[in-house]
């Protein structure tokens, strides 16, 4: 049985270790340039002021489109797939990818929408002034 | 207004209730006088009636609400709408965090109402516990303000005083004028696997309550034995259950979710994964102390742990610390559903080690060492693999969670499934092999002879069946080397092994009898699941794979590895495109106006290689949501798929251009021909090679029209494609019309007409507005029924496991 026991620790640390060689960190635009070609996810928005470029006629796999953090930096992304549903509505995006060059080429996107955030009360408050907001221009002469 | 102030009575009434009777099982339990005891039980018994029958009443409220569409309430305004199936109200249910745990509080108050009925033993203390949960889950639903602290959500809130600074609040003809509609249901539940699944896994989720009662119960009342007896039934239940219901969510992942098969390794999939992992390594611990007295502190941990998992899960998956890691976004109420959930899990942590400290002496110990010969040590090695990774997997899906306490920014790095799989297959090869072997030993001791007398049929025949399959079932499954293919090879020999060796302990040592044959049936269909799964995966086949996409320049793998293939595939209205072996067309769409569901009409055809004059041919039928936000339509996915005994092909839509969101703005442009010109347009020329006329005077079979003018012409595009096309243009009773002819490849319209000078000339328009076109992403999963097959048979083997032993005198009722 103690045998068994320490054969149990070993195999534990062992799969735990070969995990944490795979482990990556969350950063922002300007901490993954500098790390250039590690894979990285990152947490940014869509920059709506810059286009967002996906022609299925084409190319159905290839999606560009400007990223932007919260401390305002801004990249190039590429995504070799098809545009994700509700991608323009998204308020948050996490990229999984890498820097190559100037260019960060994304291999997985995840989607933050507000429509999925039904719980939250304040966007329910704002979903409700908008709502308020509306038959009040109407009511103008 | 009075239907609300009913729930909020019931919801009071079930806190109040279960509180009354915790508090009188807890003394009950605790009081070793029978004349005392007996009252206690009998009020708990009263006070627990009374709060199960509340919960009914609770469900049916909210069920109220929800139905007749009351959307004051701030929970039908957020989870319903009017258009909403009725089928589909009860998902509704399932959306809110309220709702389900209500959901949850309904089952165990089930549960708890067929313990009364059946237990004679534990009754106290299990109740005990059965009324502590119940008290907890009531909690949730309170909403009710401790200082500043709020505790629970209430469901029966009003949105008036949800939102007082809404303006909309002031004006007293709100309802009618504002909350017209709710937000409805999230588009991805309305599925009829969202209707059955949360149920069974939240019976599931709450059944896994009882064996810990069980387990804390036998503690408690210094039986250290006795409970195992009882434990046993009501945790083959729930592992059946459970196992049933995470398969029930995969199954709807498979056909609602558009990752491209049943399983992620999402954190939700995870988090449910690990108590049923850790239950079924307590049923095994449990019947090697039943048959052999050891291995019972491994089985108190294995059962209280298990429950605790589902709390953990549901800390995970309800309070928002997975954060941006999942697919499924959760937000919680915030910091009070944190540390209320903390706090129950602390709660129900604390009763068993307390317990456990007070009577670990009492604990008889062998210290003997097994025999390797024995039945009892191979179980116990699956046990603790079982146990092994359990612990990576939920460690791996706490990372966020980690991060979120020591301040930490870790993340799993670039192949999550791969990080995972690397593992199971490691898990499951060995698993398989246990599972194929252990029952031909005994327990206690085994002379090797029997086994091998036993296990050489088996053996055999696994062996040259899995080469069979390794030589001719083309699984090359490389991405990861020849490490990670060889294991694949070797787990599926295990998976063949386990059903063969199972299949045939049915036939050989146990002759049949129905009576012992549960744990053999269940292990076949967990062999079934293993192969299943294995086979699906490594063979899964991308039949969208697209080779013509235009690479970017100066853009390479990191690794300078070669990129994965590209997945999508456009597909131009009418227009028949190759797909790996098939030819696929997409042939049209329907709109589903209520819903504002798209379904899509694609034809696959594949010409058979012996014979080509036959052609196998379906059509999948993928569909779609149309999500209106202020960028134009989106698209949400749902997969369509055709199936066949031994493959599925699996198609979702990626991309859709919506004709109604194209103006056609471009206009014809005239040029007069002759036959033998040339006209170019932007990506080509159009040669005219004929042009006739008619007329009804001269030719009499013209009896629908005065004149006609007819023209054949062939486009050549820049790439050198060409196309036939032959417009024409009719003139009765003096009015002219024209037929038309496109070439949709090319964005062309062409059209002939008479110009008033008598010449004829061809009128083209270059228009995107003639364009339809789809892009989808199409796969091959090969034989995934064996995986839903081996779901029910090894669930089915659960029950009857825990039908003979009800039956059998192993279970004193």
């Amino acid at each position: 049985m103690h045998i068994l026991g320490l054969v149990l620790i070993a195999v534990v640390i062992a799969s735990l270790l070969t995990f944490m060689s795979d482990l990556t960190t969350y950063d922002s635009i300007e901490s993954a340039r500098t790390k250039e070609g590690k894979f990285v996810h990152m947490i940014a928005k869509i920059d709506t002021t810059k286009p967002v470029i996906y022609d299925p006629i084409k190319d159905p796999n290839l999606l560009t489109f400007t990223a932007i953090d919260s401390l305002g930096f801004t990249t190039k992304v590429v995504y070799k797939n098809a545009k994700p549903t509700d991608f323009e509505k998204s308020t948050r995006v996490v990229l999984k990818g890498a820097m190559v060059g100037e260019v960060f080429e994304c291999k997985e996107i995840l989607l933050k929408c507000p429509s999925k955030y039904k719980d939250d009360p304040n966007v329910q408050k704002n979903q409700l002034k908008v709502v308020s907001e509306i038959p009040k221009l109407n009511a103008q002469p | 207004m009075l239907i609300g102030q009913i729930g909020n009575f019931i919801t009071i009434l079930t806190f109040c209730s279960s509180l009354l009777a915790a508090f009188a099982f807890y003394r009950s339990a605790s009081s070793n006088d029978i004349l005392e005891e007996r009252p206690w039980a009998k009020l708990g018994r009263v006070s627990f009636i009374i709060s199960a029958v509340a919960v009914v009443a609770l469900f049916v409220t909210l069920y109220i609400l929800i139905y007749n569409h009351y959307f004051e309430y701030k929970y039908a305004h957020q989870h319903s709408k009017r258009s909403l199936d009725v089928q589909y109200l009860l998902s509704c249910f399932w959306e809110g965090q309220e709702g389900s745990f209500m959901l949850w509080s309904f089952w165990n108050a089930m549960l708890g109402l067929m313990l009364l009925r059946v237990e004679k033993k534990f009754t106290s203390p299990v109740m005990f516990t059965m009324s502590l949960v119940q008290l907890f889950l009531a909690s949730f639903l309170l909403g009710i303000y401790l200082f500043d602290l709020r505790i629970g959500t209430n469901p029966f809130v009003l949105m008036r005083n949800e939102f007082p600074d809404a303006p909309i609040f002031q004006d007293p003809n709100y309802l009618a004028k504002y909350l017209t509609d709710g937000n409805g249901l999230n588009i991805l539940l309305q599925n009829y696997w969202m209707v059955i699944h949360p149920p069974i896994l939240f019976l599931g989720f709450a059944s896994s309550v009882v064996p810990y009662a069980f387990a804390v119960a036998g503690f408690w009342k210094k039986d250290l034995v006795g409970w195992v007896r009882s434990c046993m039934p009501w945790s083959l239940f729930s592992a059946g259950i459970l196992g049933l219901g995470i398969m029930m969510g995969a199954a709807w992942a498979y056909e609602s979710l558009t990752f491209g098969g049943y399983w992620a390794w999402d954190p939700v999939e995870n988090a449910s994964m690990v108590p049923w992992l850790i239950l079924v390594a307590g049923i095994h611990t449990m019947l090697i102390f039943q048959h052999t007295g050891r291995s019972l502190k491994a089985s108190y941990f294995f059962i209280v742990t298990s429950f605790i998992l589902v709390l953990y899960s549901t800390f995970l998956t309800r309070t928002g610390v997975l954060g941006d890691t999942s697919v499924h976004s959760f937000t919680g109420e915030g910091s009070t559903l944190y540390w209320h959930l903390i706090a129950m899990i602390l709660t129900f942590i604390a009763i068993p080690v307390i317990l456990y400290i007070k009577h670990q002496r009492q604990i008889i110990v062998n210290h003997q060492e097994e025999s390797m010969n024995s039945r009892e040590f191979w179980m116990f090695v699956g046990s603790l693999l079982l146990l092994i990774s359990a612990v990576y997997i939920i460690v791996l899906t706490s990372l966020p969670f980690f991060n979120k306490l020591f301040g930490t920014k870790w993340a799993i790095g670039e192949d999550v499934e791969y990080v995972y799989n690397r593992i199971m297959v490691m898990v499951a090869m060995i698993l398989g092999m246990l599972t194929a072997i252990t029952q031909y030993f005994k327990y206690k001791d085994t002379t090797r002879k029997y086994i091998w007398s036993k296990l050489a049929i088996p053996t055999a025949i696994s062996i040259v069946l899995s080469i069979l399959i390794s030589v001719f079932g083309e699984v090359s499954y490389d991405k990861f080397g020849t490490g990670f293919l060889l294991a694949i090879h070797l787990a599926i020999w295990t998976a063949v092994y386990t059903i063969i060796s199972n299949a045939m302990y049915l036939i050989t040592v146990l002759k049949g009898k129905m009576k012992a044959a549960g744990s053999s049936i269940a292990h076949v269909g967990f062999g079934m699941m293993l192969f299943g799964i294995l086979i699906s995966s490594s063979k899964k086949e991308l039949i969208s794979e697209n080779n013509t996409g235009i690479g970017v320049p100066g853009l390479k793998d990191a690794k300078g590895r070669e990129e994965n293939p590209l997945e999508n595939v456009t597909l131009i209205y009418n227009v028949p495109t190759p797909m790996g072996k098939y030819t696929v067309t997409y042939l049209g769409d329907s709109t589903e106006l209520k819903n504002n569901k798209v379904y899509f009409k694609i034809n696959f055809a594949k010409a058979d290689s012996s014979d080509p004059s036959s052609v196998e041919e379906f059509e999948v039928n993928p569909n779609a949501f149309l999500v209106k936000s202020p960028e134009g339509n989106q698209l949400s996915s749902n997969p369509g798929s055709k199936h066949y005994i031994s493959n599925d092909v699996f198609v979702y839509i990626t991309s859709w251009l919506n004709p109604d969101n194209i103006k056609d703005t471009a206009s014809f442009h005239n040029t007069p021909i002759t036959a033998g010109d040339t006209v170019y347009y932007s990506n080509g020329f159009v040669l005219v090679n004929k042009i006739l006329t008619a007329n009804k005077y001269d030719n009499t079979d013209l009896p629908l029209v005065d004149s006609a003018w007819l023209s054949e012409l062939t486009v050549v595009s820049k790439e050198g494609r060409t196309a036939q096309v032959s417009p024409a243009y009719f003139v009765k009773d003096g009015q002219g019309s024209f037929k038309t002819d496109t070439v949709i490849q090319q964005n062309l319209v062409l059209g002939i007409q008479r110009a008033k000078s008598g010449r004829v000339e061809l009128a083209l328009k270059e228009s995107s507005a003639v364009m339809r076109y789809i892009t989808l992403k199409a796969y091959r999963f090969p034989w995934i029924n064996l995986l839903w097959l081996g779901t029910i048979i090894m669930v089915a083997g659960f029950m009857i496991s825990l039908y003979f032993r009800l039956k059998s005198k192993l279970y004193v009722v």
